[in-house]
């Protein structure tokens, strides 16, 4: 079990300055266990903070946040835990790469972790498998890599440390299609076949509208939307007035309705506009 | 946090002090130097601190701000404080103890001297921006170019490390973040794993470091950079009456602290 | 209207120093002066370095660039040709070359050599085209990534050039910080009439572009306006990319039996298609 629960937690950076900032307003929320959430919300609007919360890395003004009940703000020794547990993806992975090799490089983590070497390296090559990193890689220098293959090293190298919750910063940003429905097929499979835990900040609705369980929307320091897309993307309205873009399936459904066309149910991913659209046909047909 | 170093950071403004002539201020700086290396009793530092105190409310800088500044070199100004307390021969403060009266007093002036250095040099880049700051070494030093000194070319290598600076911070701290959460350990350990631990940020700086040079060389060329030669300036520099006044000011000030050492005031 | 000839391509190749295979394998191609060019290609097809021969940052290893009939090659005509062909860079951070934005601006004025007093009306008016002029005294890096590269763009345009080149500008940007530098990009092209070429892997971004280039592995694969290219949304995919959400809805319906055109690219055009037919149907 990996609950996360997140306690009316709030954040100000550089407090007392002229730069003092509220990044996030008394948050609660939780996460069960399996779930794979998705976030999105303007620059600025606090996701960056939020997640840096979940696994110790800032320190929360006020509020605390419980990994399976437990405080991961305790002491020393419980931070360094929910690093573990907690991993984390942050935007542009490829700049933390800093090994030889690409396989020193995603045994990083799990060699911080303590572990044998039979167990490092077990969790290098199935990290690197869940990645979409290939072995043939294993020998070369990341700095040497196309940025989509960079990308996908840095995502073994925290998979690789089996967290039971991952939390993945934009990990599509700057990939071209291709590279980024990798990206996006590797981390679902991830979730399926370890059950675990998946939280994905992203400003790109049709990625999140393909993958995520549940939408978490943030504007200025609030969870301001929280439900599953189809409850999120029946309110189109309320999101273009956050500054936030729907899903381009969205888009022309919304479109379509406007002009008298009754669709059923919420519709955010291609597949689903096109089985309404031919559903609205047979019915327009009887 | 690194962010929260303004180490070389220009808080803009409209002040006196922002209006001045970098050149004014560069001199200034120099007489200021001079002035606190001459002071030697308390009440010329008391005089120092007052001129210094003067600038900071002329420039609006908030003591804060000014303090925050200061943190980074706490443990250097520790360290001498500590050394000069402990190494100074005179009549010990208790009977058998190793701490005297005059160590005590050389520490406190120690310590206030270092401030002050900082403090005034801090003032200088609070509220000169960097292109001004080396605009006005680059027309000081420019006599140097006689001697094939190439004084442009080192103050646009200056002005771009300032432009930098906070770029940089930033990237450090997100690399810094980035290794932790893969378990990096930065606070514990003997001084040799400390240091081994910092590998993982310094490589990725330097990678980064040297892409964002690359880019920026391109990025000037694009806009025609082609050296010193045949450049022109938005800014110009020009001598305002602020600007001898403040001279003006500055040497008085200066005169007045050799005499006072002279005096033995 | 007959358009006027201003970049030239013959048969340009390009190898990398210190590298066997060629990034650009005979690229022959034309603009047309206020013209807005797409070029779109997946990572490593050879986009930047494309663009890097325009304004002489790079020459060719073989064949010819020329801009306004000027040599890329011919390095006396360097500096006029990079007046000429401004060009804005993905990472606004590592363009950005002052610590005050206006001036970072007056940089490529003042290594021309403008008189000063003209620097200061082209500054002015360079950050007032890009709706940047409140932030003239601003410190960069406290900007947004939107708002960078607006700051980006006006210290191209200070140098009064005709064409501007866009090397992904928007890949490192929030939606709203691309919405803002699209936005003030067509309008340079619309109302000032400056040639725009555009580099991206964003399709959404070359609709509106008057004609798009596709380059694949080094070569132009595909040209043509947005609607001829991206009407073909099986040969996008082949090319791992894709076609607009409207376009590949329509080419998708009409494999279930429906006719519509194939080449919308915008919602409401969709939409209006799909309404008539569901309507009448």
């Amino acid at each position: 079990m990996a609950e996360l629960q997140v306690m009316a937690l709030s954040h100000i950076y550089s407090k007392g300055t002229p730069f003092e900032q509220t990044a996030l307003r008394n948050v609660t929320l939780t996460i069960p266990q399996g779930q794979l959430v998705g976030i999105a919300g303007k620059t600025g609007s606090g996701k960056s903070s939020l997640i840096q919360h979940l696994n110790a890395l800032l320190q929360p003004s006020s509020g605390t946040v419980l990994l399976d009940g437990k405080d991961i703000y305790a002491d020393k020794k419980a931070r360094r835990e929910a690093r573990f547990r907690v991993g984390l993806v942050f935007q542009y992975p490829e700049y933390q790469l800093f090994e030889e090799t690409v396989y020193k490089d995603i045994a990083f983590g799990p060699g911080n972790m303590g572990l044998s070497q039979e167990e490092i390296d077990e969790r290098v090559r199935e990290a690197a498998g869940f990645a979409g990193v290939e072995e043939a890689l294993f020998e070369k220098s990341p700095l040497e890599l196309s940025g989509g293959q960079k990308r996908r090293i840095a995502i073994a190298g925290v998979i690789a440390m089996r967290p039971e919750v991952l939390i993945l910063d934009e990990p599509t940003a700057g990939l071209d299609p291709g590279a980024c429905s990798r990206v996006l097929r590797n981390i679902s499979r991830y979730r399926r076949e370890t059950g675990s835990t998946v939280v994905i900040v992203s400003h790109s609705m049709d990625d999140l509208a393909a993958v995520a369980d549940r939408l978490l929307i943030l504007s200025d320091g609030t969870v301001v939307m929280d439900g599953t897309p189809a409850e999120i993307f029946s309110d189109p309205e309320r999101l273009e007035g956050l500054g936030l873009e729907v899903p381009k399936a969205t888009e022309i459904a919304m479109a379509l309705r406007r002009r008298g066309i009754h669709l059923e149910g919420a519709v955010f991913t291609h597949a689903q506009l096109k089985a309404a659209i031919l559903k609205a046909k047979e019915d327009a047909k009887c | 946090m690194l962010k929260d170093i303004t180490l070389g950071q220009y808080f803009p403004g409209d002040t006196v002090v922002h209006r001045l002539d970098p050149r004014t201020k560069l001199l200034l700086v120099v007489i200021y130097i001079v002035a606190l290396f001459a002071a030697s009793s308390w009440i010329t530092y008391a005089l120092v601190l007052l001129a210094v105190l003067c600038c900071m409310a002329l420039g609006h800088i908030s003591p804060g701000n000014m303090f925050k500044g200061l943190k980074p070199m706490l443990f250097i100004i520790i360290l001498t404080a500590a050394l000069n307390v402990f190494y100074t021969q005179g009549t010990p403060i208790l009977p058998g103890w190793k701490i005297t009266w005059e160590g005590i007093d050389r520490a406190a002036k120690m310590v206030l001297r270092i401030m002050l250095l900082i403090t005034g040099t801090f003032l200088l880049t609070y509220t000169t921006s960097p292109i001004a700051l080396t605009d006005g070494l680059e027309k000081l030093l420019s006599p140097l170019k006689k001697w094939k000194v190439p004084v442009h070319e080192m103050t646009m290598m200056m002005s771009m490390a300032l432009r930098f600076i906070p770029t940089l911070i930033e990237e450090t701290d997100k690399i810094m973040s980035a290794q932790k959460a893969r378990g990096a350990d930065f606070e514990t350990g003997s001084l040799i794993q400390r240091a081994k631990a910092l590998i993982p940020i310094l490589v990725p700086l330097f990678v980064s470091a040297f892409q964002r040079a690359d880019d920026l060389a391109v990025a000037m060329e694009c806009r025609c950079y082609h050296g010193g030669e045949g450049r022109t300036r938005m800014k110009v520099l020009t001598f305002a009456r602020r600007d001898y006044i403040a001279l003006t000011l500055g040497v008085v000030f200066l005169i007045a602290v050799i005499l006072m050492r002279k005096c033995g005031i | 209207m007959k358009q006027e000839t201003i970049i030239t391509f013959d048969n340009v190749h390009y190898t990398y120093p210190e590298e066997t295979a060629e990034t650009l394998c005979g690229i022959t191609m034309q603009v047309k002066k206020g013209s807005f060019v797409a070029v779109l290609g997946i990572n490593g097809s050879g986009k930047s370095s494309l663009a890097k021969h325009m304004n002489a940052i790079l020459t060719p290893s073989e064949g010819k660039v020329t801009v306004y009939g000027m040599d890329t090659a011919d390095e006396e005509l360097t500096l006029e040709i990079r007046r000429n062909v401004g060009m804005v860079f993905q990472n606004p951070d590592n363009q950005i070359v002052a610590n005050v934005v206006e001036d970072d601006v007056a940089f490529a004025p003042e290594n021309l050599g403008v008189p000063t007093e003209e620097i200061r009306r082209r500054v002015n008016d360079a950050l007032a085209q890009v709706g940047m002029e409140e932030f003239q005294k601003h410190a960069p890096h406290l900007l947004s990534g939107g708002q960078k590269q607006r700051v980006a763009i006006a210290g191209v345009l200070a140098m009064q050039p005709d064409i501007i080149v866009l090397d992904e500008p928007t890949a490192m940007l929030d939606p709203q910080g691309r919405r803002d530098v699209l936005a003030t990009v067509k309008r340079l092209c619309r109302e000032k009439g400056m040639t725009v070429i555009l580099i991206t892997h964003h399709m959404e971004e070359c609709v509106e572009a008057d004609s798009l280039i596709i380059l694949d592995a080094g070569r132009i694969v595909e040209t043509g306006s947005p609607k001829e290219v991206f009407s073909q949304v099986e040969r996008m995919k082949m090319l791992g990319l894709s076609s607009p959400e409207p376009t590949c809805l329509l080419h998708e319906l009409n494999d279930e039996g429906f006719s519509f055109p194939t080449d919308v690219l915008d919602a409401e055009t969709c939409a209006e298609l799909i309404a008539k037919e569901l309507n009448h149907g």
